[in-house]
């Protein structure tokens, strides 16, 4: 197969690279696994890289602490700074953040900070909705500012976070919190549960200036199907869900054998459309 | 008669009876991507508890810690107790040791809970992890210490994140209540 490739990387404790790999290869990428046995030179063949969510060796010291340390992530910052595409879903958003590869420039400016909510504390998981924000981020370039994705966050420690006074407010203003979270209506989530963690402006994910690199804690990968999608979800996404659920049963009724659960379940979810941004960008590089 | 009892601050130092995956992997780190790693000869890690409030006598304050799992499972841990500012800390000669907690305190609210239902007082419970390093001899560990404690890059700092975390750094003598000491003052 030709096309451009993305290297899935797996770090030990990584848990969720056969559904990116799946999602990747949904939107028409060549993907493959690039686990952190192998040379980091060989990353050189992929024209992107996908860090995905998981617990990389066991969240020691810290999560994302010892993988922003390996040489895989020191070749993926130089891949960077080239223009080569990086995305980091959750704990991949970890290893990000504390390898200083968002928002850039290799100093680290930010924390995924343990989650704060009201009443509880540890690991969280849930649906929520992010809305898209003006950037250049690449990930995002296909989605109108204003535009709502359901997608499910699960994380202890997914709370950006600076310790420069204004740093977060600057990166809003500066396109580089390319997702918030909000409302099934869209408005910016103002507390707990809409905002999950407590993130400081409500941001769900972080890109550096270039808008190559993103740092997102929701899971797109795990709502690449709209079956994929909670029942408590509310919003257009459960519209179009249901609207699936309908035309497959529609489809059942004439064609049994060959449209039942699965059809429904198949149709492309929210998540999909962060990596058809991703292809979008690489057909056009 | 009871004696009395006044506020005061209980150190409970607790580490894994077994060797320590969390401590194993950061020395590896350290020593095979970090300058400041390479003459690092040891590393340990502790969960350190801080308590505050009014505590019985030593032999009772540590009855306490051991029958709870709030603090530590004693099958699989071993807990140091330090309630006097003279009580040593685990640290041998030369050790460094670098305490990290989260910025805003990381109250243990269940702990506090238990304590109060067990000896109805009301105590303070906060939780920290203590790096306790060894450097190879003539390295200059205080630098040294310092350069492996807060991260600023891929290749300098490990141990605390200073956008969330905080921490404090001690020698011979630990400050029993570290966790309040200011971040100037906390270098021994």
């Amino acid at each position: 197969m030709s096309g451009p490739k993305v290297a899935v990387v797996q770090f030990p404790g990584v848990n969720c690279e056969a559904e990116t790999l799946r999602a990747l290869q949904r939107v028409g990428l060549v993907a493959e696994v690039f686990r952190w046995t192998r040379a980091p030179a060989e990353l050189e063949a992929f024209d992107a890289c996908v860090l995905p969510g998981g617990f990389s060796y066991q969240d020691r010291v810290r999560a994302g602490a010892l993988a922003a340390k390996h040489p895989l992530v020191e070749r993926l910052a130089r891949a960077a700074e080239r223009g080569r595409p990086v995305l980091g879903i959750c704990n991949g958003a970890q290893v990000l953040v504390e390898a200083g590869l968002v928002p850039g420039g290799g100093t680290v400016e930010l924390a995924l900070a343990r989650n704060r909510m009201p009443g509880r504390s540890g690991y969280y998981a849930r649906w929520v909705h992010v809305r898209v924000e003006r950037s250049r981020c690449v990930f995002t370039r296909a989605l109108a500012p204003g535009t709502l994705l359901a997608l499910p966050v699960a994380h202890g420690e997914g709370r950006f976070t600076s310790g420069t006074p204004g740093r977060i407010a600057a990166l809003a203003r500066a396109g580089q919190t390319p997702l918030r979270y909000a409302d099934a209506d869209g408005a910016l989530a103002t507390g707990f549960p809409a905002n999950p963690n407590g993130a400081a402006g409500a941001v769900a994910a972080v890109c550096n200036a270039a808008g190559n690199v993103l740092a997102m804690m929701p899971h797109p990968e795990r709502a690449q199907d709209l079956g994929q999608l909670s029942r408590a979800i509310g919003g257009a996404w459960a519209d179009r869900r249901d609207e699936a659920l309908e035309r497959a049963g529609e489809a059942a009724g004439r064609d049994a054998a060959s449209a039942g659960p699965a059809a429904h379940a198949e149709s492309p979810g929210p998540g999909l459309l962060l990596f058809e941004g991703l292809r979008l960008h690489l057909e056009e590089a | 008669m009871t004696p009395r009892r006044t506020e005061r601050s209980v150190q409970a130092w607790i580490e894994l009876i077994a060797a320590d995956p969390e401590a194993v992997s950061a020395l590896a780190v350290a020593r095979t991507h970090l300058p400041a790693g390479e003459g690092l000869a040891g590393l340990r890690r502790f969960r350190v508890f801080e308590l505050g409030g009014r505590f019985p006598p030593r032999r009772e304050t540590e009855d306490l810690l051991h029958r709870s799992t709030r603090f530590y499972n004693p099958h699989k841990e071993r807990c140091m107790v330090r309630m006097e500012p003279a009580d040593p800390a685990p640290l041998e000669p030369g050790e460094r040791a670098v305490l990290v907690f989260e910025r805003d305190g990381e109250r243990r609210e269940a702990a506090e809970r238990w304590w109060r239902h067990q000896t109805g007082e009301a105590v303070t419970v906060r939780e920290g992890v203590a790096f306790v390093l060894r450097f190879e001899p003539g390295e200059p560990a205080a630098e040294r210490t310092r350069d492996l404690s807060v991260l600023r890059d891929r290749l300098h700092g490990l141990l605390c994140n200073p956008h969330s975390q905080e921490h404090r750094t001690a020698g011979a003598e630990v400050p029993l209540r570290w966790m309040a000491t200011p971040a100037e003052g906390g270098e021994a």
